[in-house]
């Protein structure tokens, strides 16, 4: 609040750089938001296709083992997927846009071959090897829009953190700092222009008793001649 | 360190992921979902080994409030829903709300 600085030249002094790092700190942050925002859009076309893709091997994923269950019963679908040895793994790097640090994931033992399931060949049929197939696409699919979108997600709220300091310089600090500056500027002139006007005043009142004086060392002068008569 | 997928929803949804070889998974009835959801989803998603939860899309109409925030907006794990198109899982509104406008408007 302009209330609140005392107003001095020193503290004028340290607003004017306070303005200045703070236009420069905003600058530098609208740039980085415009950054992020650009490199967000180049992510987001992708994981459009990845969505649309993922939400295609799902439903094909769906229809397989529905088809299985069907076919099969749902027992000998449930005993199949109770054999499973091998599990598909995660490894997790980091990458980073901007200062985001946004995760690389590897993948490993998500696509198996037939003999490395775990199920019987003989016990199952093909419908089965199928849905096994098609869901083993689904979660390569997955993996991958789980990369992209957490990268979203961290690259969204940078782009919202960024924008709210943005709007913060610009809107609250900023305008503060100017109404600040421009409160200490007319006080210290309204300063000035009263010292000015004291020293006329001092000046007059000088004038006034270097007259009187004047007059009475005139009449000083002139008595002892009026004594003398 | 290498992390585990896990599947979260009723038995049909899980059993898929698990002929995959997804080894976490949790199946949650629909008829219990209202109660069970939400314990299950936090246990899961507190589980150090789990890097991906894979849930329903209609499912999370099922989680509490808060639960399902945290489901919208957790990064670790990820969580990816199926079957509810593109934009669902929180993206599209929190893209809304940084950017200004619904980029996922179709």
């Amino acid at each position: 609040m302009a209330e609140d600085v005392k107003p001095t030249r020193k503290n004028l002094m340290s607003i004017e750089d306070r303005i200045e790092l703070s236009e420069r700190g905003h600058d530098t942050l609208e740039k980085k938001r415009d950054g992020l925002i650009m490199e967000f859009m180049d992510i987001l076309d992708q994981a459009q296709d990845v969505r649309e893709e993922l939400e295609d091997s799902y439903e094909h994923a769906q229809r397989s083992i529905d088809l299985a269950r069907a076919l099969e019963g749902d027992v000998a679908v449930r005993g199949a997927a109770a054999a499973l040895k091998e599990h598909p793994e995660l490894t997790t790097q980091s990458k980073n846009i901007m200062g985001v640090v946004v995760p690389q994931i590897e993948s490993s033992k998500v696509k198996k071959d037939l003999d490395e399931r775990g199920y019987g060949v003989l016990g199952t049929s093909a419908r089965i090897d199928e849905a096994a197939d098609a869901y083993e696409d689904l979660i390569a699919n997955i993996i991958l829009a789980a990369e992209v979108e957490t990268a979203m997600k961290k690259l969204l709220e940078e782009i919202e953190t960024t924008k709210r300091r943005v709007n913060a310089l610009e809107f609250k600090l900023l305008p503060e700092l100017h109404e600040n500056k421009e409160y200490i500027e007319q006080k210290l002139e309204e300063q000035e222009r009263e010292e000015i006007f004291r020293m006329k005043k001092i000046k007059d009142m000088m004038e006034e008793k270097e007259a009187e004086w004047e007059e009475e060392t005139e009449e000083a002068v002139e008595d002892p001649l009026a004594a003398d008569d | 360190m290498s992390q585990e997928i896990a599947v979260i929803g009723s038995p049909e949804f899980t059993t898929g992921f698990r002929l995959a070889g997804v080894r976490k998974f949790a199946e949650v009835p629909d008829d219990e979902k209202d109660e069970r959801l939400d314990g299950t989803v936090e246990e899961l998603m507190a589980d150090e080994d789990v890097g991906i939860v894979v849930m329903h899309d209609d499912d999370l109409d099922h989680l509490s409030r808060g639960v399902r925030e945290d489901v919208e907006t957790s990064v670790e794990p990820v969580v990816v829903t199926l079957g509810g198109g593109a934009g669902s899982g929180g993206l599209r509104a929190q893209i809304k709300r940084a950017i200004g406008i619904d980029l996922m408007d179709e």
